[in-house]
C-alpha cells in the first residue's frame, strides 16, 4: 500500500532524535530570520536545514518539497519587482518591462522564509514516523481520539483513494462522459464524488462500532507497546536550539 | 448560543474526521481529474459542519491542513489551516441555525463560507507573500491592481474573492445536495440531541 | 447464572415506525455454541448489537425489555466495558480493522492498549492469539495489505486477544472469497472447542448445522423458534421464512431418510452414518437423480466476445493474464477461482475497461479497442461488486434510470426499462426510497437493476450473491435465466459452487490468470485435480453424489 507521509527510515540520527525536538528545530529555524530581522540570517538557516538533510541522508527526497514552491516564488518576484508601492529605484529592465530593486528585495525576503520553512519542515517531516509522533503527543497527555484522527488519516486516506479508479470506471460503464465541455465536465462530478461520501460515511459508522467493541474511548489510562528509546543527542540538540533562540532575541532587543 | 456550540465526542464523530479529511481530499482529486477550474478541496470540511456542527466542523478543516502539512512537508498547506478552520466552523454554525435546510437559504451558508475564507486568507496571504494566492487568474487581477496602484490590502483581498467565493458556492452546492440525500439512519448518529426512548 | 439473559426485548431503530426486535426473550449459557438464522433483515444484526449494548448506546432509538450479559445490564454498561465479556465481529473485514494501526502486531495491540493491559501482558496475549489464528507470519504486514480472509482472522484476533467470555460473530464470511471463508470457518472451529460463548450469524446453513447446539430462527424481529439445528430443520414452514433447507437436509427429506424422532440428518457425516444403517441401498443415488439440473445448451451458435491471445499486467513483468484465448457464446457463464486468479481482470477487459497489453478482444466480430467505454455501454451492462461505487440518486428510480438516460433513452423508455428491472429484482414499491435508507442486500439488487434497465446484449454480475439470502440468490438466479431466455448472454464471478452448479450453463475455472477447465457443471465438478489446484470446494450435491459412488 502506498503511504501519504513522507518519512523514510533510514536509521540515521535525525530518524532517532525525538519528533518534539525536531518540532522545535522548525521553530527555531523560522523564528531566527524574523526576529534577528537580518536578510543574511535567512541562508545561514536555510543552509544549517541543508545540512541536517544531508546528514539525514535525505535530501534528494528534500527536492520535490522545493519545488512546491516555484511557480509561487516566481509569480511573487514578477508581481513585487514589477508593481510594488515601495518601488522607486530601477534594477534592471527588458524592453518595457522594469523591475525595481524594493521591490526585488521584498520578494527576495519573502523567497528565503519560504524556502526555509520548506526545507525546516523537510528536516521534521522526512525523518519523523507519523505513529511515533502521536505515540509521543498521547504519552504527553494528548487525547487518544485525536490521536485516533491522526493515524487514521494515513491508513483511510489511502483505502478512499483506491475507490477512486472502480467509482469513475462504474459510472462510465453506465454511460456517463468524464470528457468533453466544461458543462459535462461539471456534471460528472456529483456521480463521481456522492459515492464516495456515502460509503465513506457508511463505512464511518462500522468502524465506530469496531472501535467501540476495542473499548475506544474510555475513561482509564491507555499502555502501550513500546518505549521510545532514550537517544543522548535530544538534550543536547533542545539546549542549543533554545539557545539560538534566547540569542537572537537578546541580540536583536540590545 | 450554546446550542449552537453543543458537541459531543463520540466515537461516530470522531472517525467522521478523518472521512472528511478524505472526502477534502477526493473531491481536489476528481476535480483535477475533470480539470474543473475549481478546487473543491473543502467538501468535506462543510459536511463535517453540517453533521458535526461548528465545533467538529472546526476541527476538521484545521486537520486536515495540519495533517496533510505535517506529512507531506507542504506547509503552504499548513499555513492556510485558519482558514480551513474558520470555513469549517462559519458553515457549522450557519448550518446550525439552519441554512443548510433549502436549497435557496445554502447560498447564505455558501456567501458565510467564502466570506470566512476571504477574510482569514487575505492577512495570511500578504503576511507571508505579499498579498498573491498562487491562482493564476486572482494573481492576474492582483497584479493589475498593483499596477493601477490600488493598496495592496484591496488589491490582496479582490484576488482572494475572486479565489475562494466562487469555489465555496459550488462546494455548498455540492455538500447541500448530498448532505439531503443522507439516510436518517446515518444522521442520527450524529444527532447531539438523541436519547433513548424506553418501549415499557 | 446464564450467560446471557434476554428479556421481552423490544426495539426501533430512530426514524422508523417498525420494531426492528419484537419481544425476544432467551437465554444462552455459557459454552453453548447457538446460530441465528433468518432472512435479512429478519433482526440478526439487531439482536446481536443489542447483546454487546450497541442498541441501544450507539443507535438511540427506542428500547424496550432487558438484556443482561452476566447480570450486567447491556443497556445501561458502557459498550466500551462491556467488550471486556463480551466480542463482536461483523461482516466486513476492511471496517472492523481500527484503520489507526499499521501493523497486524500493532492493530491486535489497539484493544488491549485501551483496556490498560501490561506491556507483557501484552505481549505474551498477543503472540498467543496470532499463533492461535495461523497469522502470526503476517505480525509486521499493514493489516490492510491482507486478504479478506487473512483480514477477517486479524479481526477476530482482536477481540478474542481481549479475552471476552463471549463472541459474536455476525456473519463473519459473507464477504470472503471460499478460500477466506475457509480460513475463517477453521477458526470457528477451533473456537468451539475452547469453550468459549459462541453466538453466530451466518446464510451458509450447512456449516450453521455442523457446529451449533441450538439454533434461534428469527421472523420480522421475533424468535420464531430456539432448538437443535435437527429440530429447526424438520419445521415444515422453513420456505415461507425464507430459509432454505441445508443441502444434507434437503437430499435427505427428498430420499426419505430421517431419524427415528422424524428428524432428518443435518451434516454430510450424519448423513452417511444414517444411509449405512439402511436396508435399500441401491435406491438412493437413483432418487436424487431428479434434484439435478435441466438441460444445457453444450454450444450455441451465436458466439459474442473473441478474446485472441490477451495478455494482460498492471505492473511490468507481473503479468495477471498471459496469451488468453477465449471465446463467449450465448451460454449462461459462471467464472469461478479464488481472488487474485484472475477473474475480473478478464471481465473488465471484455467491458473494455481495461486494455489488453497484447492481443484484441472482438465483440460481435469487432475489434473493441477502438471503441470507448461509453460507446460500449449501450452493449455491455457491468454490474459492480460494490453497489456504494455507483449509487448517488435520491431515490431508486432515479438511480436505475441513470445508465439508459445516458445511453440515449427518452424518459418513458428509460422509465418503462427501469420499473420492469426493479420489479425483477423484488424492489416493486421502493422506487420512491433512498436508496441509502435500504439495506446492502437491497442496494445490491438495485445496482444490478440499474444495468438490467439499460437492456444490454450482454450483463456482467461480479460476484452478485454476496450478503444475499436464500430468496435474494433466488432472485438473482431468476433474473439469470430471463435474461438468458431473452437471448442475452450473462457472465458472472462467482464463490458459490452450489448456486453455480445450480445455475450456469457453462463454467470457467481460473487460476493464476490461466483457464484450468471450460465446460458444463457436471464435467468442472468432476476434476479433482483442478479444483485442487484452484483451491476451490465442490457444491454439496456433488460431495454427496461422490461419497455415496465410492460406498
Amino acid at each position: 500500500m502506498k503511504s501519504i507521509s513522507l518519512y523514510v527510515e533510514k536509521g540515521s540520527w535525525l530518524n532517532k532524535l525525538h519528533p518534539y525536538t525536531k518540532l522545535l528545530y522548525i521553530l527555531t529555524a523560522i523564528m531566527i530570520p524574523l526576529t534577528g530581522g537580518k536578510l543574511w540570517l535567512f541562508p545561514v538557516m536555510i543552509v544549517s536545514s541543508l545540512i541536517l538533510l544531508l546528514s539525514g541522508k535525505i535530501i534528494k527526497r528534500a527536492l520535490p518539497l522545493v519545488g512546491f514552491s516555484f511557480t509561487l516564488i516566481v509569480v511573487i518576484f514578477l508581481i513585487q519587482g514589477l508593481f510594488n508601492h515601495d518601488n522607486e529605484t530601477v534594477l534592471f529592465s527588458i524592453g518595457w518591462i522594469t523591475f525595481y530593486k524594493e521591490g526585488t528585495l521584498f520578494a527576495t525576503r519573502i523567497g528565503c522564509n519560504i524556502l526555509n520553512m520548506l526545507l525546516a519542515f523537510g528536516v521534521f517531516v522526512l525523518t519523523t514516523s507519523p505513529q511515533d509522533l502521536v505515540d509521543e503527543l498521547e504519552k504527553s497527555g494528548f487525547s487518544p481520539k485525536f490521536g485516533y484522527v491522526i493515524n487514521s488519516v494515513f491508513q483511510i486516506l489511502p483505502q478512499m483513494m483506491a475507490t477512486k479508479d472502480t467509482i469513475t470506471d462504474a459510472q462510465r460503464s453506465r454511460g456517463m462522459e468524464t470528457d468533453g465541455n466544461l458543462l459535462v465536465r461539471m456534471k460528472a462530478f456529483l456521480p463521481l464524488i456522492s459515492p464516495v461520501v456515502m460509503s465513506s460515511l457508511i463505512n464511518t459508522r462500522e468502524r465506530a462500532i469496531a472501535l467501540d467493541v476495542r473499548g475506544f474511548g474510555r475513561k482509564q489510562k491507555k499502555t502501550w507497546l513500546y518505549d521510545r528509546p532514550k537517544y543522548k543527542w535530544d538534550p543536547v540538540a533542545r539546549i542549543i536550539l533554545v539557545a539560538l533562540m534566547i540569542i537572537t532575541i537578546v541580540w536583536r532587543v540590545l | 448560543m450554546g446550542k449552537i456550540f453543543k458537541t459531543k465526542l463520540t466515537t461516530a464523530t470522531i472517525v467522521l474526521i478523518p472521512a472528511c479529511i478524505g472526502i477534502n481530499y477526493l473531491g481536489k482529486l476528481f476535480a483535477s481529474l475533470l480539470k474543473l477550474p475549481l478546487w473543491l478541496d473543502s467538501i468535506g470540511t462543510c459536511i463535517g459542519a453540517c453533521l458535526g456542527g461548528p465545533v467538529i466542523g472546526a476541527i476538521c478543516g484545521a486537520a486536515n491542513n495540519l495533517i496533510y502539512g505535517l506529512t507531506t512537508g507542504d506547509n503552504i498547506t499548513l499555513i492556510y489551516a485558519i482558514t480551513s478552520l474558520g470555513i469549517g466552523l462559519v458553515v457549522g454554525i450557519l448550518a446550525r441555525m439552519g441554512f443548510m435546510k433549502t436549497f435557496p437559504k445554502s447560498f447564505i451558508c455558501a456567501l458565510g463560507g467564502g466570506l470566512a475564507a476571504v477574510c482569514i486568507s487575505t492577512p495570511l496571504n500578504i503576511l507571508f507573500w505579499g498579498g498573491t494566492t498562487g491562482n493564476v487568474w486572482g494573481d492576474a487581477l492582483f497584479a493589475a491592481t498593483q499596477a493601477s496602484g490600488m493598496s495592496v490590502g484591496l488589491g490582496s483581498f479582490l484576488d482572494e474573492i475572486v479565489v475562494d467565493v466562487p469555489d465555496k458556492i459550488i462546494t455548498i452546492i455540492i455538500v447541500y445536495l448530498i448532505v439531503k440525500g443522507l439516510p436518517k439512519k446515518l444522521t442520527a448518529l450524529y444527532d447531539v440531541n438523541a436519547e433513548t426512548e424506553r418501549l415499557d | 447464572m446464564s450467560m446471557i439473559m434476554i428479556e421481552n426485548l423490544k426495539y426501533k431503530y430512530p426514524g422508523t415506525d417498525h420494531l426492528a426486535l419484537d419481544g425476544i426473550s432467551l437465554s444462552i449459557e455459557k459454552g453453548e455454541f447457538i446460530g441465528i438464522i433468518g432472512q435479512n433483515g429478519a433482526g440478526k444484526s439487531t439482536l446481536c448489537q443489542a447483546m454487546v449494548g450497541l442498541v441501544p448506546q450507539f443507535y438511540h432509538g427506542a428500547y424496550g425489555g432487558a438484556v443482561r450479559v452476566k447480570e450486567r445490564l447491556a443497556e445501561q454498561v458502557p459498550v466500551q466495558e462491556l467488550c471486556e465479556d463480551v466480542g463482536l465481529i461483523f461482516q466486513n473485514p476492511f471496517n472492523q480493522l481500527s484503520g489507526a494501526r499499521d501493523t497486524v502486531y500493532g492493530e491486535v495491540a489497539f484493544g488491549l492498549q485501551n483496556l490498560g493491559i501490561e506491556r507483557e501482558e501484552m505481549k505474551s496475549r498477543i503472540e498467543k492469539v496470532l499463533k492461535q489464528l495461523d497469522i502470526w507470519q503476517y505480525r509486521d504486514r499493514n493489516p490492510f495489505d491482507l486478504s479478506g480472509g487473512q483480514m477477517q482472522r486479524v479481526a477476530i484476533a482482536s477481540i478474542l486477544v481481549m479475552q471476552p467470555e463471549v463472541m459474536i460473530l455476525d456473519e463473519p464470511t459473507s464477504q470472503l472469497d471460499p478460500e477466506g471463508t475457509e480460513e475463517v470457518f477453521r477458526v470457528v472451529d477451533q473456537l468451539s472447542k475452547t469453550g468459549k460463548t459462541i453466538i453466530m450469524v451466518e446464510q451458509k446453513l450447512e456449516k450453521m448445522a455442523k457446529y451449533c447446539d441450538r439454533l434461534i430462527l428469527m421472523q420480522a424481529g421475533k424468535v420464531v423458534d430456539f432448538d437443535t439445528p435437527e429440530k429447526i430443520f424438520a419445521r415444515d414452514d422453513l420456505n415461507e421464512i425464507g430459509i432454505q433447507l441445508p443441502a444434507f437436509v434437503r437430499i435427505s427429506k427428498q430420499c426419505g431418510l430421517s431419524n427415528p424422532d422424524g428428524t432428518h440428518p443435518v451434516t454430510l457425516e450424519s448423513m452417511i452414518a444414517l444411509y449405512e444403517q439402511q436396508s435399500d441401498k441401491e435406491n438412493l443415488p437413483q432418487k436424487l437423480k431428479p434434484e439435478m439440473k435441466q438441460t444445457v445448451r453444450t454450444q450455441s451458435s451465436k458466439e459474442l466476445f473473441r478474446m485472441e491471445d490477451i495478455s494482460f499486467s498492471y505492473q511490468k513483468h507481473v503479468p495477471v493474464l498471459d496469451h488468453l484465448n477465449l471465446s463467449f457464446d450465448q451460454r449462461t457463464t459462471a467464472i469461478i477461482g479464488q481472488n487474485g486468479a484472475g477473474k475480473t481482470t478478464l471481465v473488465r477487459l471484455l467491458k473494455g475497461l481495461l486494455k489488453p497489453v497484447s492481443g484484441t478482444v472482438y465483440f460481435g466480430g469487432e475489434d473493441i479497442s477502438k471503441k470507448t467505454v461509453a460507446m460500449l455501454a449501450g452493449k455491455v451492462g457491468y454490474v459492480f461488486q460494490n453497489p456504494d461505487d455507483q449509487i448517488f440518486k435520491y431515490n431508486v428510480l432515479d438511480e436505475v434510470m441513470f445508465g439508459p438516460l445516458n445511453i440515449g433513452m427518452s424518459q418513458e423508455e428509460a422509465k418503462e426499462k427501469a420499473e420492469k428491472a426493479l420489479e425483477m429484482m423484488g424492489l416493486s414499491g421502493k422506487e420512491k426510497e433512498n436508496p441509502y435508507d435500504l439495506e446492502m442486500y437491497e442496494r445490491k439488487m438495485v445496482a444490478i437493476a440499474s444495468v438490467v434497465a439499460m437492456d444490454t446484449d450482454v450483463v456482467i454480475l461480479d460476484e452478485p450473491t454476496i450478503a444475499q439470502d436464500y430468496p435474494g440468490k433466488k432472485r438473482i438466479g431468476d433474473m439469470i435465466a430471463s435474461l438468458a431466455e431473452n437471448g442475452k448472454l450473462v457472465i458472472a464471478i462467482l464463490h458459490d459452487m452450489d448456486f453455480v452448479a445450480e445455475r450456469f450453463e457453462r463454467v470457467i475455472v481460473m487460476a493464476h490468470g490461466t483457464i484450468l477447465a471450460d465446460g458444463t457443471s457436471e464435467e468442472v465438478f468432476a476434476q479433482d485435480a483442478i479444483l485442487k489446484e484452484a483451491r476451490l470446494q465442490k457444491p454439496y450435491m456433488t460431495q454427496l453424489m461422490e461419497r455415496f459412488a465410492r460406498k
